[in-house]
């Protein structure tokens, strides 16, 4: 089958669908790629690049569609035409179309998609399961995200990230609060720490809490327990009492930090209000708010979507399209998740694509199919990873139970081991002559010397210990060397040959201890 | 030399052997303990050969001259990785010396009891050889399984218990017989008869125990070489036998012990049948959708540049691919970028107890970077990376996860705790339990697929 991959044609997009490093991976699913021209020469990728490694470059928009099977885009296609082009009419019925879509907001395009007959397998309607992380763009596009944010807001702030003690003086290190621990959070929380800031970072599900440490943040809490870990690993809206609380925090973060990034978003809906004017105002002179939650209407009250403004002295950062701006890295990822969806649909590897609605990824990845509106998948589960947590602990509680239980039952076997031992010992007494005993004794207070002995071994020294056990329990040569002067020949000759794999045994022993050990070094 | 002053000089060798095996309790008094070890032995050969009623000196120095040369030659050569099998076929000899020193004792007609204490050497003679018997044909098998001469996997005879409980029968018959004998004759064959038992014992007992209880068998037959020697002593009323015997006897005793809290297995079922032999049902087969993340060498390399602690977890695959030294290499070379790099040891990993360490100590990886498992699984949430390298049932999270694993409740190294896992592996084939390693399909963990041997050395070159 035939991939072509058009040049994104909204406005100021710089990324694009697959890189040559892509495109020779696709080639060996068994495809034909096709790319427009100058496609990828604003993600710095040449068509001299793709060339090399098999792809044909088209320069004509139309020829290219003529004969598309499936088109890989970052953007969801245009609903007007463009410069004269108008990507939905060109797709013939029966082409698979895989970008984003985000089918949600965008009921007039799944219509008219679905009118063309064209199937739509949409990039950020990729299920957030372990198995489809591979695939998912929308993580990869949120860590990009993330990162540039940092980078935005280091680009505006005029001080130095990190704090160091010059001969002019010290500089404190900057302050970076982020709201929202999910895959931009974290990223934002990552750069920012490497470039040396103190990072706060506030989350309404605690399951993060360990995530934002683990990155050696720290992490905000409220004096207030409601968690709000909802389908699928995103955030849910929160109690009154809860975000009054939160608000309360921000407004004492935003007298204290000199940046903040916000990522709180919940599906579907507005972004929630976080950062008001107020807040704002109290801010230092210069410092920064980078919002990412911008195109949903911003986490900031001051936010204007795709601009940048300052206000009170605070600068506000509203792009859009950050992972844009960092077009050669989101591409390259961007096309690495769409190969990885093709090798799903590709399971023979022959270039055919199967849509197979059984597979869990896959049904809820194509929201339009054969003219049918195949949006929305049946509903992710909860996130698992509480469960996997629990499980352990729940383990440890079972056989503590159990010890203590059996407290009595030890005590009772303790002492009926006790007088057994006693009974056999003065049964022995009774019957055996007393050479014997006295040997007896010697035996047995020799094992206890042994158990203490060794149980102070260190575990490290077991092989050691074994090999010059091993050479001491030779001792039993004594046995042989007594017995060799007899008279008579057999038992001489037995004893001679006991000497023999004895003493091998003791020298071989001791010798390869010392070996041993002498490889321990510090 | 008086009986009195070889008594004493006993005395002085019991003390210099506890001495040598309270020097193991750490690495700086270790040597020291062994020159304890070999002056004891020294000082015990010394006064028994000095015994008035040893007199054929020609037999003992030519018997020990030669025995020692292919001592000496053998503990020259043989390679760290090769130390069970030594061990082993060490273990053996000292069986058949106790077999032939019972032997020999029991023909000595110079030596007369009666009445109660002929009742009581008999015992001795008959339970020092049988002890000697399945300890030397036990270990014998113990050496042809570690050396591949043998197949690793359990051979379990139909009917094992019931032969077991036949063989034992037999030897408390037996036993009878021969200290009750109809005659001088009845005796001799009751004895030739025990110690082939004891010889088919030993080979049934071993021979029935898989691969990876290896650990397991070493420490027992250790432990019975011990008891060998013990029952030796008693046979010839030597007090410096039976307390050398009573050290090691327990010393074999408490690593099987700590082997099998380690395996979370029970001796007696170890010991009685092969592991591995249970059926797997079907529900400890874990159901996760995860899937495998493979990666190459570049990546590898990557995740460790940018890591600040790295733990390596080695397992037995590491030594049969001889991959220490290149780990070796990978270690000393991010030790002295600064990175933190330590070694966590399960208690089984290798053939025996504390193999791993001296596999280690041999490629010249500093001791105190090495840590067993105990004194860091909690840490492993620090760690940025981790490397296991042919470890695959110590590292098995179903070992606590999945209450019907095989090896649920065996404790294991949580190497999933840190930050990313890097697991080196051929294939995805399983451990020795023949169990899933739900391990390798966690999101953190990146599989590195490959002899362990040349995706060590890539790594390394790629890192420098």
């Amino acid at each position: 089958m035939k991939i072509i991959i058009p040049k994104e044609r909204y406005p100021g997009e710089k990324r694009v669908a697959t890189s040559p490093s892509i495109v020779t991976q696709l080639i060996d699913l068994g495809f034909d790629v096709s790319i427009e021209t100058n496609a990828g020469v604003a993600a710095s990728f040449t068509d001299i690049e793709y060339q090399s490694v098999g792809a044909k470059i088209v320069d004509d928009a139309n020829l290219l569609f003529i004969d598309a099977d499936i088109v890989l885009k970052v953007r969801a296609p245009i609903l007007e035409a463009n410069n004269g082009f108008d990507e939905i009419s060109a797709m013939k019925a029966g082409t698979i179309l895989i970008s984003f879509i985000w089918p949600a907001q965008n009921e007039v395009l799944l219509q008219r998609l679905a009118d063309q007959k064209i199937t739509v397998l949409a990039m950020d309607a990729v299920p957030r399961i372990s198995r489809a992380q591979k695939m998912d763009a929308l993580s990869s596009m949120a860590n990009i995200a993330g990162y540039r944010a940092v980078i935005e807001a280091a680009n505006t702030f005029g001080r130095f990230f990190t704090g160091q003690i010059t001969a002019a003086g010290r500089i404190k290190p900057a302050k970076v609060m982020v709201i929202g621990a999910g895959v931009a959070g974290l990223s934002a929380i990552g750069t920012a720490k490497s470039l040396g800031a103190i990072v706060r970072a506030f989350d309404t599900r605690l399951e993060v809490k360990d995530q934002i440490l683990s990155l050696d943040a720290e992490f905000l809490e409220l004096d207030f327990s409601e968690d709000s870990s909802g389908a699928g690993g995103y955030a849910k809206t929160m109690s009154k009492e809860f975000i009054d609380a939160e608000m309360a925090l921000f407004a004492e973060q935003a007298k204290d930090v000199d940046i903040i990034i916000t990522t709180a978003l919940i599906p579907g809906k507005p972004a929630p209000l976080l950062i008001t004017a107020d807040m704002v105002k109290s801010m230092k002179q210069g410092s920064v708010i980078v919002d990412l939650a911008a195109e949903q209407g911003g986490n900031c009250a001051l936010t204007e979507a795709h601009e940048i403004v300052i206000q009170h002295g605070v600068t506000i950062i509203g792009y859009c399209n950050l992972p844009s701006r960092l077009a050669a890295q989101s591409s390259q990822l961007y096309a690495s998740n769409i190969f990885h969806l093709l090798a799903e649909l590709v399971p023979d590897k022959n270039g055919q694509i199967i849509i197979n609605m059984e597979n869990e990824v896959i049904r809820a990845t194509t929201v339009v199919k054969d003219g049918v509106i195949t949006w929305s998948p049946p509903i992710a589960p909860a996130p698992a990873k509480v469960v996997t947590k629990s499980q352990p602990k729940n383990m440890e509680i079972i056989p503590m139970a159990d010890k203590e239980e059996s407290a009595l039952n030890r005590f009772i076997r303790d002492i009926t081991l006790a007088a057994l031992g006693g009974c056999i010992l003065w049964g022995l007494g009774l019957i055996a002559p007393a050479s014997f005993m006295a040997h007896f004794s010697v035996f047995i207070l020799a094992c206890f010397v042994g158990y203490m002995v060794i149980w102070n071994v260190s575990a490290s020294l077991h092989t050691p210990l074994m090999s010059i056990t091993n050479a001491i329990s030779s001792i039993i040569i004594l046995g042989a060397l007594l017995q060799v002067s007899s008279s008579i020949n057999t038992i001489m000759w037995l004893s001679s040959f006991a000497i023999l794999i004895a003493s091998i045994n003791i020298v071989g022993g001791f010798s390869v201890t010392h070996r041993m050990l002498k490889m321990f070094t510090k | 030399m008086p009986e009195n002053l070889i008594t004493a000089t006993y005395l002085g060798a019991a003390i210099l052997f506890i001495l040598a095996l309270d020097g193991l309790s750490s690495h700086e008094s270790a040597r020291k303990g062994i020159l304890y070890g070999i002056t004891g032995m020294l000082l015990a050969v010394a006064a028994t050969v000095l015994n008035s009623s040893v007199t054929n000196y020609l037999m003992i120095v030519i018997t020990m001259a030669i025995g020692s040369l292919l001592g000496l030659s053998v503990a020259a050569r043989v390679q760290m990785v090769q130390m069970p099998q030594l061990v082993a076929i060490l273990h053996s000899s000292v069986g058949l010396a106790a077999i032939l020193i019972g032997y020999s004792n029991y023909m000595d007609t110079s030596i007369h009891f009666s009445g109660n204490e002929k009742t009581i050497h008999d015992i001795e003679v008959y339970l020092s050889i049988y002890i000697g018997a399945l300890t030397f044909s036990g270990s014998i098998i113990a050496f042809g399984k570690l050396s591949a001469i043998l197949d690793g996997k359990p051979l379990l005879l139909p009917g094992r218990h019931a032969l077991n409980l036949l063989l034992f029968t037999a030897t408390l018959i037996l036993g009878w017989l021969f200290v009750a004998p109809a005659s001088p004759e009845a005796a001799y064959i009751a004895l030739y008869i025990m110690t082939a038992i004891g010889i088919i014992y030993g080979i049934h007992m071993v021979i029935a125990i898989g691969g990876a209880d290896m650990p397991i068998v070493i420490s027992m037959l250790n432990s019975y070489s011990g008891w060998a020697a013990a029952a030796t002593g008693f046979m010839l009323s030597n007090d410096l036998l039976i307390i050398v015997g009573a050290l090691v006897g327990s010393s074999g005793a408490i690593l099987s012990y700590i082997i099998c809290n380690a395996m979370n297995r029970n001796f007696i079922s170890v010991i009685t049948g092969g592991f591995g032999t249970k059926k797997i049902s079907k529900s400890s087969v874990l159901n996760n959708d995860g899937e495998v993340i493979s990666i190459d060498i570049t990546t590898a390399a990557a995740l460790l540049q940018q890591a600040k602690k790295v733990m390596i977890v080695p397992g037995y695959g590491m030594a049969v691919a001889h991959a220490q030294h290149a780990v070796s290499g990978i270690t000393q070379l991010l030790m002295s970028r600064g990175v933190n790099v330590r070694f966590g040891i399960h208690p089984v990993a290798g053939r025996m107890p504390g193999h791993m360490n001296v596999l280690l100590a041999e490629a010249k990886i500093p001791y105190d970077a090495v840590f067993e498992m105990e004194e860091i699984n909690d840490d492993f949430a620090n760690i940025d990376v981790t490397i296991v390298i042919g470890a695959n049932d110590t590292v098995n999270p179903a070992a606590l996860d999945d209450p019907d694993s095989p090896i649920a409740g065996m404790p294991v190294l949580e190497v999933w705790h840190s930050k990313t896992t890097i697991v080196l592996k051929r294939g995805m084939s399983t451990g020795y339990s023949g169990i899933e390693n739900p391990l390798f399909t966690k999101e953190n963990t990146r599989m590195l697929f490959g002899d362990a041997k040349t995706s060590m050395d890539a790594l390394l070159i790629e890192l420098s």
